[in-house]
């Protein structure tokens, strides 16, 4: 038997997704903004789950999920029903969370949708099973160690936080597919602008993952999509061994340890989870018109999809790079301002994907505090293409520009970056070489391929700063005139 | 099999665990004939007939869930007024029992 | 002028006196808490009493800052009595029990910010089984309530203190809370008048819940003005509540009521046959007569309501399968009794606390609504519950198209003996089917005092259709003019 397991890995994702764009929590008037603020201070009776208390439900979270539900392609229901869902928990004021369920006589707001993703240019239909709105937990923190602490403290600011859950059904085949949905997934949520991906905490993931044909691990509350991808790539080795060993695979759940990288069993539990689902008797059911939805979807902004196909048809470019833009949406939006300004987007487009994204990367920038500004990198571009600057100082340059977003043309004064474009000294040069290389001159003249070698010659000889395309074009006019002169 | 007849002993200790209540060992006795009693009393609803056809009646008085403004009404409270009465602060956070390791 | 036998008068006259003479609000405190200090140890309506200082500053400010509104306020200077599950700011609220001993909620029920807003004066919390769970006060965590006319018998319950607190004149007015006949089962043993309203007209927030699809806030006093005046109060859309109903803004229930009783139009009543002939003998002939003194004017006739025991039954299903949810919160850790935490795991702590905090009959409600909303069971029982209460709400529709009200006796028994009823714990379910089948199909009842037998008072239940207040009012009032049931105080 083969060592090399070719077995089929299905995954399926439960994503819990906060809509940070709303004021106010999802069933009381208490203000939702709660990141950075002291703990236990955006509370009121509804969120605290007093006594006598009683939710009223948020329109505009109710808006946003329509919205999502569109732009993820589902059934919208015609009736929103909430439901309690029970389970015994620290963080959970009520004891049980208010939330959607699809069962006989019980509706989640959508369901039935899919999203496109693409991966090493291949495209797939991911499937979503269900959208619910619900009501996020409070936070639990320890002081100390969770294991010494004798006993834990919680934070109610985020208690009643609107939340989405989207549940995919099983079609995720890849630790990478797993990430091209989230990134799309998440991208679709940025320009609906129900949620901003980028704050703390505002972004959960559970991830079931099984080998056909064996038992279902279910990873909880990963808390990016880099560690969602890490989490699958180590449950995909920790189980592959344990099948290569003969050995079985509990269905468990486990805890993914992003500082350690790894995954843990939790405690199992004792009997099967039993959450007592009913319709919340505090809130009766709401009908949804036609017209209500209608309203929601003809104000629906550009989603990544359309804007995907417009870049190809407007700026002419092809899938791949449209795609990394606009799922970067505050990149897409850079790429769209420097391309008022400047006419080869083919050339933007790939500064932009590849160097200048990589050293926003680097340099960890929140793109909210960009200092550069789509002029600073159109600069660079036209002293590329006007001969000044060479690739090797387009790459020299570009960290400091996108880091501090300095003027380029300044930048090259101060810092000597001028780019040698006068003729005749380039001919001195080139002399120079092929008189130290006869050798290296024969095979060029007999072998057109062995000029690169001159070039990178002369190239060294100017430190670099030697116009490429000038080079050239003297190297191959000499070369013609040794090969006519026979000398 | 209706509930009435798997009521036991080992069924209150199941709802212990589902509830979080703990019963003594008389009590559990007790509860196990009285529960068995109320099931017998719910059964009774069984003899109705032509129930299958009919929706379950959620809200007596059908409306319509109204739908409330995203806008801030609540105050920001910073000094705990909801809390301080009845729950145990520490550094403005409210004391629990811990989640994992006892 | 000295107010005469000052804890007599009605409340709709009270408020006059005070209007033209405010210092008559603290002569009237003075009746009211003298009768409390005579009463109280005797039958224990209260839980928690405003001392008499709070009320004297409480009542001060009041006439200060409403100078000018005084004339407005419709219960201007009027001492209320509030059932211990309807939370008030600042004073304790416990729901009679030890789970919530020393909880001080830090916000106001709605009927209390309007109670408040009208100028009355909350004198104390009262007695009630623990969490309403329960027909006699008897499982309040601290002392049952003894029936002020007998103190060897129940005062019913869950709102026992409510009735017995206005029935032995410790307050005039009070709040009790209906979820299968709380409010009307007390209101009928102590021989005072009692609302459940329509569900959704009172705000429920607040309210600390026992089967929230059914619970309902209502008024109990000793006359019928009395008793509109307050559902005047406490009547009316809440956006805090998304059960309240939005409509009949502005319906004034005094008005109303008065309008249909110099009209007198004649009405169909309905007597429901099975409720009368499943009563005790006393119990069935009292209610009979006062049938007989409303069918002189009324057009009468018998309807039937089949299944009894159903009915009980699916009320007990969804009051449990909703109590169970209900009351999951009460983990000890926001509010509630406190314990040590320390290296307890949380299970392990919320069930001490849960253990330690619930009383018998609350555990064992719990428990049977957690086994009939698990897995396999939810359908069989709670949905069947529901479904079933579809068809009763649907039997109903029909027999309001043919009636305008139905009564029957309020309690098929006369008050029994205190600690009798624990022996059978499936009787004392059985006894509450005349009063859970306006909780579930949502219509305003009403119980209606209209006899004594051996001393021991007996009630006439009316139900209506959904917002047919007025017309319970209307009948109530034309009994209370012929029992002589008008500010009758038990000499205790």
């Amino acid at each position: 038997m083969s060592s090399d397991l070719n077995l089929k890995t299905i995954i399926g994702l439960e994503i819990h997704v906060q809509l940070t764009k709303l004021k106010t929590k999802l069933f009381c008037a208490t203000s939702a903004d709660y990141r950075g603020g002291k703990p236990n201070t955006h509370v009121c009776p509804v969120c605290l789950g007093l006594p006598g208390t009683l939710p009223v439900v948020n329109r505009k979270a109710i808006e946003y999920a329509i919205a999502v539900a569109k732009a993820l392609n589902c059934e919208i229901s015609d009736k929103i029903m909430f439901v309690r869902k029970h389970y015994f928990y620290p963080d959970l004021p009520k004891n049980y969370q208010i939330s959607q369920y699809i069962g006989p006589g019980f509706e989640s707001i959508a369901k039935n949708g899919y999203v496109k993703i693409s991966v090493d240019g291949k495209s797939k239909i991911v499937r979503i099973r269900r959208i619910n709105v619900e009501e996020d937990p409070g936070r639990i923190v320890y002081i100390g160690s969770i294991e010494k602490s004798p006993y834990s403290l919680i934070d109610y600011n985020r208690s009643g936080v609107a939340l989405l859950e989207i549940v995919t059904e099983p079609d995720i085949e890849s630790p990478k597919e797993a990430r091209a949905f989230l990134e799309k997934l998440m991208a679709i949520l940025e320009y609906l602008g129900v949620t901003d991906p980028g704050l703390e905490g505002a972004f959960r993931v559970d991830a079931n993952i099984s080998f056909e044909g064996f038992g279902r691990v279910e990873v909880k509350n990963i808390g990016s999509i880099k560690d969602v991808e890490k989490a699958l790539n180590y449950e995909i080795i920790r189980q592959k061994r344990i099948i290569l060993q003969g050995g079985k695979i509990e269905r468990e759940t486990r805890h993914w340890d992003a500082d350690k990288g790894i995954t843990i069993s939790l405690r199992s539990k004792e009997f099967e989870e039993d959450y007592r689902y009913f319709p919340d008797p505090d809130l009766p059911p709401l009908k949804i018109s036609k017209e209500f939805i209608e309203k929601i979807i003809s104000s629906l902004p550009e989603l990544p999809d359309e804007r995907i196909r417009r870049f190809l048809k407007q700026y002419g470019l092809d899938e791949y790079r449209a795609t990394v833009l606009v799922l970067n949406k505050w990149l897409a939006d850079f790429f769209e301002e420097a391309a008022k300004i400047y006419g080869n987007y083919k050339k933007l487009a790939d500064l932009l994907i590849t160097d200048f994204l990589r050293w926003i990367n680097e340099y960890n920038i929140d793109y909210r505090k960009l200092k550069v500004k789509p002029e600073h990198v159109v600069k660079i571009l036209k002293l590329w293409d006007d001969g000044v600057l060479s690739v090797k100082m387009v790459k020299e340059i570009l960290p400091h520009v996108v880091r501090d977003g300095i003027d380029v043309e300044e930048y090259i004064k101060v810092h000597g970056y001028i780019r040698i474009v006068d003729k005749n000294y380039i001919q001195e040069v080139v002399a120079e070489v092929f008189d130290e290389n006869p050798k290296a001159v024969q095979d060029a003249i007999e072998n057109p391929k062995a000029i690169n070698y001159l070039i990178g010659l002369v190239m060294k000889k100017t430190g670099g700063k030697a116009d490429p395309q000038i080079t050239r074009e003297i190297v191959l006019e000499m070369l013609n005139k040794k090969r006519d002169t026979g000398s | 099999m209706t509930a009435v007849d798997k009521v036991s002993v080992d069924i209150v200790k199941h709802l212990e665990k589902l509830t979080l209540i703990r019963f003594t060992e008389e009590e559990r006795e007790k509860i196990e004939k009285e529960v068995r009693k109320v099931m017998e009393l719910f059964n009774e609803i069984m003899k109705v007939e032509g129930l299958d056809n009919i929706e379950p009646l959620y809200h007596v008085v059908e409306i319509e869930l109204p739908l409330r403004d995203d806008e801030v009404l609540d105050k920001i409270d910073e000094n705990h007024e909801f809390l301080k009465d009845n729950a145990i602060l520490e550094k403005d956070y409210v004391k629990a029992p811990k989640t994992v390791g006892a | 002028m000295k107010l005469g036998k000052p804890v007599n008068i009605p409340v709709y006259k009270l408020v006059h006196e005070f209007r033209s003479d405010p210092s008559k609000v603290f002569e009237y405190i003075d009746s009211v808490y003298e009768v409390i200090k005579k009463v109280e140890d005797k039958i224990k309506s209260f839980i928690t009493i405003t001392p008499i200082e709070t009320v004297y500053n409480y009542v001060d400010n009041l006439i200060k800052s409403n100078k000018h509104r005084i004339d407005r306020l419709k219960l201007f200077g009027v001492p209320i009595a509030i059932k211990d599950n309807i939370s008030t700011k600042g004073i304790r609220t416990t729901c009679a029990s030890k789970m919530l001993e020393n909880y001080v909620p830090p916000y106001n029920a709605t009927v209390i910010e309007k109670i408040m807003n009208e100028g009355g004066v909350i004198i104390g919390k009262t007695n009630m089984d623990e969490f309403a769970m329960g027909s006699t006060t008897e499982t309040s965590a601290f002392y049952p309530t003894k029936n002020p006319w007998d103190l060897t018998k129940v005062p019913g319950g869950s709102s026992g203190g409510s009735a017995t607190a206005i029935a032995s004149g410790e307050a005039p007015l009070a709040l009790g809370s209906d979820t299968g006949g709380s409010i009307r089962n007390p209101a009928s043993f102590c021989g005072v008048y009692g609302l459940k309203p329509t569900y959704g007209l009172v705000s429920r927030y607040g309210l600390i819940a026992y089967a929230s699809s059914m619970d309902q806030i209502g008024p109990m006093a000793r006359n019928v003005t009395d008793l509109a005046m307050l559902l005047n109060v406490i009547a009316g859309y809440d956006p805090r509540d998304s059960t309240s109903v939005p409509i009949k803004q502005g319906v004034d229930y005094v008005d109303e009521l008065y309008k249909l009783y110099y009209k007198e139009p004649k009405l169909r009543i309905g007597i429901i046959k099975e409720f009368f002939d499943g009563s005790e003998e006393p119990v069935r002939k009292a209610a009979l007569k006062a049938v007989d003194v409303l069918c002189s004017h009324h057009k009468c006739s018998d309807i039937s309501l089949p299944f009894p025991r159903q009915i009980i039954a699916s009320y007990y299903i969804i009051a449990m399968a909703e109590a169970s949810s209900n009351l999951a919160r009460f983990d000890g850790v926001r509010y509630g009794i406190k314990i040590n935490l320390d290296n307890k795991s949380w299970d392990e702590a919320f069930a001490e606390v849960r253990t330690r905090g619930f009383g018998y009959e609350v555990k064992k409600r719990i428990a049977v609504g957690a086994y009939i909303l698990s897995a396999g069971y939810r359908d069989m029982y709670y949905i069947r519950a529901l479904k079933f209460r579809r068809l009763l709400k649907e039997k109903f529709d029909q027999i309001f198209k043919s009636f305008d009200v139905v009564v029957s006796p309020t309690m098929p028994i006369l008050p029994p003996k205190l600690g009798e009823f624990f022996e059978d714990p499936i009787r004392i379910y059985l006894a509450d089917v005349n009063t859970v089948v306006a909780n579930l199909i949502g219509s305003p009842a009403i119980s209606i005092p209209i006899d004594f037998y051996n001393g021991l008072p007996i009630g006439l239940q009316a139900i209506a259709k959904q917002f047919s207040e007025p017309i319970l009012l209307y009948i109530a009032k034309q009994l209370e003019d012929r029992t002589g049931f008008k500010d009758i105080i038990a000499s205790v």
